[in-house]
């Protein structure tokens, strides 16, 4: 019995996952409300310890332009690693990309170099920052532009979810959307 | 073995919201959690008071409804607990004002005695259950569908029927709250919410319309001033709920009542009452049907399940289909009254739910035409995979049982 078995092509599956308190939530808002915004179906399930910050955090997306039935990410089309913890639990629910941390997810898989996309997030927010909290924007620039999403409705729909600092987290999607690694050869 | 299966199946959706979607089309698409639909449901119904004690996963309903109370006119009260919570409810319900309390499990528990007052004085209120995997406290952020028989037997005594409603997206709670409101309205009773930690958790797109006053399918609080207050012995429904204060002389206790609700001690007056408490439901099951059915046209296998747990099971119904298999699916939306009509076809019945010990199971084996052919999935704080559901109906369609898997219980006895 293989654990793929969501037989709808329709859908995408998005898997972000880390520790409490890196807006991997914040980042699953912007993401389905940006795919609101442009008529499809979104479903998020977050699932998280008692704790606010430190514990591990999950955020499951599902993007259709059909009613989506399953919530649950059994083959994610992409995956976000931000911690190592969760790069190991969740490995096997994702098909397609893996987006990671390297300075969180330290040792990779070998044999599927290419399905991973090391996307220093954490080094360039305190690089560019001075500050980790815009790690996550710039994680969803660079998943924007590897899985192929509509970009300026993506810095469109952040403002609506972040009350704050729109200016330094739009800068942040720009840092990710333009990282050689994620303008790659990847469409 | 070529076997043709049609892909594009029946589904059929009954519930009076799928006719409010399709009339009311303006408005705003969010994207919010469940808790956040709960509100706005009950908020758009006309609900003016909430009382409670906050637990996860119902805590974010009461922090929604302390912002969006005041901004209508409405009352939030923070209660000592869960037991006072509900009372006050009922309070402001015979006060005149529709009202709603959220709770989890273990302050489900504590609403008992509550709910038989409300239950046994036809007050009109709305009770939120989001359940959590059990029993007593367990874990907070995981799913349980440990209430089912609860939230059936929701206070003690007997001789009464109870209605419970149970969403499975962010969309169905709002529309459904509406509907629990109407219910509890026309049925002069408490209606619970029987909802599940995902449906509470969960962000999905939210279709919110623009204004509430003009939903032309809201029933309006009425108010009964005059004698009898209990029609006793009478199944009638639109009863106008009691008003207390006011001068209209009208008694609530705890005890059998007369037509004033004044306590007696006599056998006839405890069979009028019952006969008011258990008919009033049962005389108008037609009215409280409320479900979900897939590819019943040609189904060997039906895969049952409600709330969020049915989610994942329609999608493994659609992808056994894709294979191959005569598959079907039944999410039964009220659970009580118990919709014994949706188990009249002979066939196989997979009932996958989020407890261990078996509980809708029991109800279908009881309203299936073959006991031998219901089978039984249990899971526990965690939504059945696809995957998992797939592998239990070819089990069933290919040798008759559900494979061993692991996480999963099969036994009921």
């Amino acid at each position: 019995m293989t654990a793929t078995a969501t037989g709808t092509k329709t859908r995408t599956e998005i898997l972000i996952s880390g520790f409490g308190g890196q807006g991997v939530v914040r980042m699953g808002q912007i993401l389905g409300l940006c795919a609101i915004k442009q008529g499809h179906r979104v479903t998020m399930l977050k699932s998280h310890g008692t704790e606010t910050r430190g514990g591990y955090v999950r955020a499951q997306l599902v993007i259709s332009p059909e009613d989506v039935d399953s919530p649950v990410v059994e083959s994610a089309d992409v995956f976000v690693a931000f911690s190592a913890p969760a790069y190991k639990k969740f490995y096997d629910c994702c098909s397609g990309t893996i987006l990671y941390d390297p300075e969180m997810v330290e040792e990779i898989r070998p044999g599927a170099p290419a399905r991973h996309v090391a996307v220093p997030a954490t080094a360039l927010a305190k690089e560019r920052f001075n500050n980790v909290l815009f790690a996550n924007m710039i994680m969803l620039g660079a998943l924007t532009r590897v899985a192929g999403l509509d970009y300026e409705a993506m810095r469109t729909a952040m403002p609506e979810v972040i009350p704050r600092f729109h200016e330094q987290n739009l800068a942040a999607m720009d840092v990710g959307y333009t990282l050689p690694v994620a303008t790659g050869s990847r469409p | 073995m070529a076997t043709i299966v049609r892909a594009d199946v029946t589904r059929e959706l009954v519930a009076p919201w799928a006719e409010w979607e399709r009339r009311y089309t303006q408005g705003r698409r969010l994207l919010e959690a469940g808790t956040y639909a709960l509100t706005e449901g009950a908020i758009a119904a006309g609900c003016r008071v909430f009382a409670g004690y906050p637990i996860t996963p119902a805590t974010d309903i009461a922090e929604y409804m302390s912002k969006r109370l005041p901004e209508v006119g409405g009352y939030y009260m923070q209660c000592e607990d869960e037991l006072a919570g509900m009372h006050a409810c009922a309070g402001a319900s015979l006060g005149g004002l529709k009202a709603m309390t959220a709770t989890s499990g273990p302050g489900y528990t504590l609403m008992h005695d509550a709910y038989g007052w409300a239950l046994t004085n036809e007050i009109p209120l709305v009770v939120v259950d989001a359940m959590r995997v059990g029993p007593i406290s367990g874990i907070t952020g995981a799913p349980g569908q440990g209430e089912f028989y609860v939230a059936r037997y929701c206070t003690h005594g007997g001789n009464f029927e109870t209605i419970v409603l149970s969403p499975s997206s962010v969309q169905e709670a709002f529309w459904l709250t509406i509907d629990a409101f109407n219910l509890s309205e026309r049925f002069r009773t408490p209606v619970t919410i029987l909802t599940d930690q995902v449906v509470s958790d969960m962000w999905e797109d939210l279709f919110i319309p623009d204004a509430y006053d003009a939903l032309d399918f809201i029933v309006p609080r009425k108010h009964n001033l005059m004698m009898p207050f209990f029609p006793l012995g009478t199944a009638d429904l639109d009863v106008p709920p009691n008003l207390v204060g006011q001068g209209t002389g009208v008694c609530v206790s705890a005890y059998t009542h007369t037509e004033e609700g004044y306590d007696i001690e006599e056998m006839e007056a405890q069979w009028a009452q019952t006969y008011r408490l258990v008919n009033k439901i049962r005389h108008h099951r037609a009215e409280l049907a409320r479900y979900e059915t897939l590819g019943l046209e040609d189904a060997e296998v039906v895969a049952v399940a409600y709330g969020a747990d049915a989610r994942t099971v329609k999608t493994a119904v659609r992808e056994a289909r894709r294979r191959g298999l005569r598959a079907g699916f039944v999410r039964p939306i009220t659970l009580w009254p118990f919709l014994d009509e949706l188990f009249a076809r002979d066939c196989h019945y997979v009932v996958c739910e989020l407890n261990y010990d078996g509980q809708l199971v029991r109800e279908v084996t009881r309203a299936a035409p073959d006991k031998g052919k219901v089978h039984f999935m249990g899971k526990s704080a965690e939504l059945h995979t696809v995957a998992e559901v797939v592998a239990g109906l070819e089990g069933v369609a290919r040798a008759g049982r559900i494979p061993e898997l692991p996480y999963i219980w099969t036994e009921v006895r």
